[in-house]
């Protein structure tokens, strides 16, 4: 009864645009008084949810991307990711994936990618000859690379929830995030000789030293970052701090190009990020209690193993389950709902929960990709005026390749896990 | 080849143009400075930490419990600016099919929503903050005061969600409707 409530009132307040924090408290706290637990559980545990040192690595992984906006960052990248591969069929396309991959190892969001680079990605191909739909497309899809490769914030908050390693999940996320890379640079590969795309002259490496020059302090980044990690020298966390810390030095003291204004501008987006973020894991902290002293995964376990008893088709089923949550709900919002279901259904099972996180989290980025809630969609449909619906028809086609690295994921976890095996077990 | 083909001046060029975070800080107000300073401490914590771990080989004992409360600050506090500027996430591809005619009532009645969970909010973290006499781990304070700046946070957060109530009320059901949409389907 009460437990029935609770997903009635969750479900009726997010559909009706209640913010994803309120929803679960409000929800959650109709479960406590029914439930007749003392009330002040409520706010004890939305505070103990955010009472984590692993989670410190939100704000400044935010923080570190917000500052590498600046001081000219992401041209340097686009431009030595031109010098690159811009000389192969249909070049700008592989610049735009490279310059994805690059951006990946920076930032943790999908959707900032696409705001920040998929601006320049699409008026540089649009004015080069290239098609508006194949441009919003590459755009759209190699965004979503951002959070499968180190930083994650989508990973952070799934390590939290599901208290896995988060070092072992953003290593996991290295191998499948270059897989996404390369099945995209062979549909634009694909797509070049199909329809016949313009390249950049011949590889000219003297270029290409000149903008690896330019480039080098801003891409070892990504090197400190995750070799950090990887190398059991940082925690996440203190990579982030790390991350912060070599940004501000780019932009205070080798590029001068920060001043007061820019700090707080960025403190404050930071903020604001970072505060909706923790609301939402602190009301998901209380959600999460009640499902797990409730024994919902076991119930819905139950009736899965009833269907299919293979490890592999009930990994399909949470795909499948993943997947439909994510057309219609924020990333963070969904991997704190669907964590508490899905990650002891996934144990039993025998399913390593680091691979899960990579599936989940790799699943949920489709969603950005898909209406009616495709966040990136949006943001491109922003920066670059082009329709709405043109850019969803533009993206349908790069889904493919995405789906295909999906599929051997999850079939084939030897992908995700290889690595933190590796290096950590 | 060591110069520049045009063509690649000419996309520089453009990129500056689009370039990078602005400057404007019009929208910060006098309510973000409490943040800001806790955003600011939570981070010399942090990187405090960070220095005395790798450069004095041995890590101060407080940090690391004084940067999580700090960071349950920066939750709470922080909220207060995304109530403020509305940018607590929530869902909203409802308003994309809604009647026009629902659009306002609806976002009335989940403003009230937000106030009541707040300041219930609010009111159990007094009661938390009373029944806690313990101190910090690692030093002398008594844990109620995090809590009792989480009381402030959750209140002022009503506060806010009281302001944007009345100024929605005020407004028209058409336009409200119209701003609806228009951030919907900006993504906004």
């Amino acid at each position: 009864m009460a437990l029935t409530v609770l997903f009635i009132l969750l479900f009726i307040c997010l559909f009706l645009g209640v913010p994803v924090a309120v929803s679960l408290g409000l929800s959650s706290l109709a479960y406590i008084m029914i439930a007749g637990l003392p009330d002040v559980l409520l706010i004890h545990r939305m505070i103990s949810g955010i009472d984590s040192f692993p989670l410190l690595a939100i704000p400044f992984f935010i923080l570190a991307g917000h500052l590498m906006n600046t001081g000219g960052i992401t041209t340097k990248i686009f431009a030595f990711a031109r010098a690159l591969v811009g000389w192969l069929p249909g070049g700008l396309g592989h610049v735009n994936v490279g310059a994805s991959v690059v951006f990946a190892g920076m930032s943790g969001a999908a959707v900032a990618d696409a705001g920040g680079l998929g601006n320049i990605e699409i008026k540089a191909m649009r004015d080069s000859g290239y098609d508006t739909d194949f441009a919003v497309g590459v755009t759209a899809a190699s965004s979503t690379i951002g959070p499968i490769i180190p930083p994650s914030l989508p990973l952070v908050i799934y390590g939290v929830m599901a208290s896995a390693s988060i070092g072992e999940l953003f290593i996991a996320g290295l191998v499948p995030g270059l897989l996404m890379a390369v099945s995209l640079m062979l549909m634009v590969a694909w797509y070049a000789k199909k329809r016949n795309y313009p390249r950049d002259r011949h590889i000219d490496y003297g270029y290409i030293w000149k903008t690896l020059k330019e480039a080098i302090l801003p891409l070892l980044t990504p090197i400190i970052i995750v070799g950090g990690i990887a190398g059991g020298i940082f925690t996440p966390t203190e990579a982030a701090v790390a991350a912060v810390c070599y940004a501000l030095f780019l932009g205070l003291v080798v590029y001068r190009s920060l001043t007061w204004k820019h700090l707080i501008r960025v403190s404050i987006d930071t903020i604001e990020t970072s505060a909706s973020i923790l609301m939402i894991v602190a009301s998901a902290a209380v959600f999460a209690w009640i499902l797990a002293a409730n024994q919902v995964a076991g119930l819905l376990g139950d009736a899965l193993l009833g269907i299919a008893d293979n490890k592999y088709i009930l990994l399909l089923i949470m795909m499948a389950i993943t997947l439909l949550i994510g057309l219609f709900m924020e990333t963070i919002a969904a991997i704190t709902i669907l964590v508490p279901v899905l990650l002891p259904i996934a144990i039993s099972a025998g399913i390593d929960p680091v691979h899960l996180g990579i599936l989940l989290i790799l699943n949920l980025m489709l969603g950005l990709l898909t209406p009616p809630v495709g966040m990136v969609l949006f943001v491109l449909s922003e920066v670059s005026g082009v329709q709405f619906e043109r850019c969803v028809k533009a993206t349908i086609p790069f889904l493919i390749p995405l789906l295909i690295v999906l599929l051997l994921i999850t079939f084939v976890p030897e992908v995700a896990l290889w690595l933190p095996t590796a290096f950590y077990r | 080849m060591m110069t520049n083909s045009p063509e690649q001046d000419r996309i520089s060029a453009m990129i500056d143009e689009v370039e990078e975070i602005t400057d404007d800080i019009s929208d910060v107000k006098i309510f973000d400075i409490p943040v800001l300073i806790i955003f600011a401490i939570l981070f010399l914590i942090v990187a405090t930490q960070f220095f005395t771990r790798y450069v004095l080989n041995d890590s101060l004992g407080w940090t690391e419990e004084i940067a999580r409360y700090f960071l349950i600050l920066l939750g709470f506090v922080g909220g207060i600016t995304c109530v403020r500027k509305g940018s607590h996430i929530f869902l909203e591809f409802a308003y994309g099919f809604l009647p026009l005619k629902t659009i306002k009532p609806t976002i009335l009645l989940v403003e009230i929503v937000v106030v009541g969970f707040w300041s219930y909010a609010g009111w159990l973290a007094i009661e938390l903050a009373q029944k806690t006499n313990s101190n910090m781990v690692s030093i002398a304070l008594p844990k109620a005061y995090l809590y009792y700046v989480v009381v402030v946070g959750c209140f002022l957060m009503a506060l806010f969600a009281v302001h944007k109530l009345i100024c929605e009320a005020r407004k028209s059901a058409d336009q409200v409707a119209r701003e609806k949409r228009r951030n919907t389907n900006e993504g906004g």
